[in-house]
């Protein structure tokens, strides 16, 4: 039986398919049977994100206008066999398909995975409705800036409506800047948990690191840098999901791009 | 000059620390947000019992007839948007 978890935001450009392909790859590296679900209908990112572009043939439409079932419609990854993709599709829009859909298609896969992820599109309309139907918990995506706050606020007071308890969404801070919060120029972790008032599941550094990962299509937690910052804050929230006891402290005590440690990296780089 | 120095750094450390400014109007704008009001709120729930299932039988009919498509091609939906009970209805034409 799965774990249904939607990644949502409210505010659009905060790394909510980063964050879903990355989550997805990690749980499938620790042997977790996983299956991403593009819920972003008429833009589809998340195939792009885990570069398996090419290899979508079928989508989420042609399951709900029942040309076939959803388990002959999903993508396996090239190399992580746990993981499979329910990918979007660019013709349709958003209103093709209703939550009743979505629900029906999440629950013909239920039994046949340990974790359903499905990727939100940006916004509160039927795209995000869709992309709650059939979601056991959330986790809510922001940056430390005050619109991509508040919008998460906003979603979770939806999320409530719909039925979803406080307990089961959880929040990531993404593009958190160590330094910016060190100099009281940005709030910190506490600030925006104070005002969400839902649980931490983990803290990504502001990270050049994903944008060479995405220009590759190798999601950062699989790349040849896998042991970069946020390659390991990404393992230690895939842990978390998992139910591992892992303290947010250590997602702090990672170096982040501009520190200390990466200056010297970068001149023995330049060198070799 | 000189005086002018230590008035200009003086400034500048009092301008730093947005996130003070950042912390008060997230308090005051998450404070009176939260909660949008769920359908019941809108329809009391034994009239959206008695009514829903009608009126999305009438619609499907209608544009069933209307677009000669099967009443199976027709699903309408009915969702609560910022206050609003919204209907919408989607047709799947072969």
């Amino acid at each position: 039986m799965a774990n249904v978890f939607v990644v949502t935001s409210g505010k659009g450009g905060v790394g909510k398919t980063t964050i879903s392909a990355n989550i997805g790859c990690a749980l499938a590296s620790a042997g977790k049977k996983v299956c991403l679900i593009d819920a972003d209908i008429g833009l589809k990112n998340l195939d792009i994100a885990l570069g398996l572009e090419n290899r979508v043939v079928h989508t989420i439409l042609d399951v709900t206008n029942g040309k076939l079932g959803a388990q002959e419609a999903l993508v396996r990854h090239k190399q992580l066999k746990g993981l499979y993709l329910l990918a979007a599709s660019q013709i349709a829009t958003k209103e093709m398909i209703s939550p009743e859909d979505m629900k029906k298609v999440i629950n013909s896969l239920y039994k046949n995975f340990d974790f359903i992820i499905i990727d939100s599109p940006a916004g509160i309309e039927r795209g995000f409705r869709n992309a709650i139907a059939g979601a056991e918990k959330a986790i809510i995506v922001t940056t430390p800036e005050l619109p991509a706050i508040t919008d998460a606020d906003r979603v979770i007071g939806l999320l409530e409506n719909h039925g979803m308890d406080e307990s089961n969404i959880l929040l990531v801070i993404n593009r958190f800047k160590k330094h910016m919060v060190k100099k009281g120029d940005m709030l910190t972790q506490e600030d925006i948990k104070e005002n969400l008032a839902i649980d931490i599941l983990g803290i990504l550094p502001d990270s050049e690191a994903i944008i060479v990962a995405t220009n590759r299509g190798v999601p950062v937690v699989l790349g040849d840098d896998n042991e970069t910052s946020i390659a390991k804050v990404i393992k230690n929230i895939s842990l978390r999901l998992q139910g591992e006891d892992i303290p947010i402290s250590r997602d702090l005590a990672q170096p982040q791009n501009g520190g200390f440690v990466d200056f010297f990296k970068r001149i023995f780089k330049r060198e070799r | 000059m000189f005086f002018g120095l230590f008035r200009k750094r003086k400034k500048k450390k009092k301008e730093s620390g947005s996130r003070t400014d950042a912390k008060d109007r997230l308090n005051s704008i998450v404070s009176s947000r939260r909660r949008s009001v769920p359908i019941q709120d809108i329809v009391p729930q034994e009239v959206l019992d008695g009514s829903e299932v009608d009126v999305k039988n009438q619609i499907k009919h209608y544009v069933s007839e209307k677009y000669n498509v099967n009443e199976e091609n027709v699903k309408v939906q009915f969702e609560e948007h910022n206050g609003y009970v919204v209907i919408i209805t989607n047709v799947v034409f072969h």
